[in-house]
């Protein structure tokens, strides 16, 4: 299995270094900057796009799980970190790759960011299947933009999609055990005006 | 790091910020001019209120990775590595500039919380920025919109739904009204609703349930 996993972050990080454009576009979308902010940008305009009352609740408190299972995902990708510190590829496999990200210092498995990011995407999902999809493909094309750079292993991106799916299903039924709060909530930022 | 981290800290958090408002203030345009609600557009158009959100995010994506070009940091042409350990303070070039933005939160780049602090500040600046612009725009236009639809204000509609037809500064006081009016049959109404093991239940019990 990590030999798999080696093997296909080597061939894949060895295409980086050929065409200088494409790895100045992979180095852009790896960042921390670019794809958690279309993942917090998604969130934020869902909250407004509701087309009749309703609906808008239901996008605000679908929301509201979304934005608390992209927290918990981080605690949950902690853990995991605390149960396995997996070294990353370019401290295993320095010598065959070519890092495009600064070395992160935390363990490899799962992937957070990729986490956090399908996280987000089910969020979407669950109220919008069409704009849910293309969140999961920018969360997918996050982890690739990662394992590219020579970051995460192949299995640490199906771990952290895999994490971000559940925790956003158990977020989803931790909502009832903190109801009417969440509902109450949402009532108070429809008194100020913004819900 | 060649600098002090502190230092390339308060220089991403400035910039950040400025990112995270441009796009929140950009993709809140797009989705209130979807949905017509006329209270937050920075325009009197719907269609003019869209194409002016998408150029803020463009605007927010570009000058934040851009910025690099015009403004020292620790991206100095020829330090640029992927690794942020060695690099000069200074500006960017062209040929770096992809990486320049890749600094390891432990040299100054912001981490999953700061991000999300600094995002939370620039979308409320977003929404106050829109609700601002947006009451000046349905007061100075009121009369030329009402002219031709005839007033089709509801009175009864509250938060955003009330901002389809009302500025924010008129709605305000209706919809906070209306939470404080409605805020204790919701709160009975959701502990009766609410599964058994629900937190507020086990702490106020099932007030509501006698109804």
């Amino acid at each position: 299995m990590n030999s798999i996993d080696a093997n296909i972050v080597i061939w894949l990080n060895a295409l980086s270094g050929n065409v200088k454009l494409f790895d100045d576009l992979i180095r852009v979308v790896a960042s921390d900057y670019l794809m958690p902010m279309v993942f917090s940008l998604a969130m934020f305009g869902l909250w407004f796009s509701g087309k009749n009352p309703a609906e808008r609740v239901r996008y605000q408190l679908t929301m509201l799980v979304g934005i608390s299972a992209l927290s918990i995902s981080n605690v949950v990708v902690w853990l995991f970190n605390i149960i396995w510190d997996r070294p990353r590829p370019f401290v295993e496999h320095g010598d065959q790759l070519n890092l495009l990200f600064y070395p992160p210092t935390d363990p490899s498995f799962p992937a957070n960011p990729v986490a956090v990011g399908f996280a987000t995407a089910t969020a979407a999902w669950t109220i919008n299947r069409k704009f849910g999809w293309w969140m999961f493909a920018a969360a997918a094309v996050y982890g690739c933009s990662r394992l590219y750079a020579g970051v995460f292993y192949p299995s640490d991106i199906i771990g952290g999609a895999i994490v971000g799916v559940a925790v956003y299903g158990f977020t989803s039924y931790l909502r009832r055990f903190l109801e009417p709060l969440i509902t109450g909530f949402v009532r108070l930022i429809r008194g100020l005006s913004a819900a | 790091m060649n600098t002090d981290p502190d230092v390339v800290w308060e220089l991403f958090a400035g910039h950040y910020f400025m990112f995270a408002f441009l796009a929140s203030l950009g993709v809140l345009q797009v989705a209130v001019s979807n949905v017509g609600t006329r209270g937050l557009w920075l325009t009197p158009h719907a269609g003019m209120t869209r194409w002016l959100g998408i150029a803020f995010v463009l605007t927010g994506i570009a000058v934040f990775f851009l910025q690099p070009l015009w403004v020292d940091g620790p991206w100095a042409a020829g330090s640029v590595e992927a690794d942020s350990l060695t690099r000069s303070w200074g500006k960017a070039s062209w040929s770096e500039l992809a990486g320049a933005r890749n600094v390891n939160d432990i040299h100054g780049g912001l981490d999953g919380i700061k991000q999300a602090m600094w995002f939370s500040l620039g979308a409320i600046a977003a929404f106050a920025v829109s609700a601002v612009v947006g009451t000046l725009s349905v007061n100075i236009f009121a009369s030329a919109e009402n002219s031709g639809d005839g007033d089709q204000t509801d009175s009864e509609a509250n938060g955003l739904a009330g901002l389809e037809s009302r500025s924010y500064i008129e709605n305000l006081p209706g919809s906070f009204a209306n939470f404080r009016a409605d805020i204790g049959g919701v709160w009975r109404s959701g502990l009766v609703k609410a599964d058994r093991w629900s937190l507020m239940n086990v702490l106020f019990g099932r007030g509501g349930s006698s109804e």
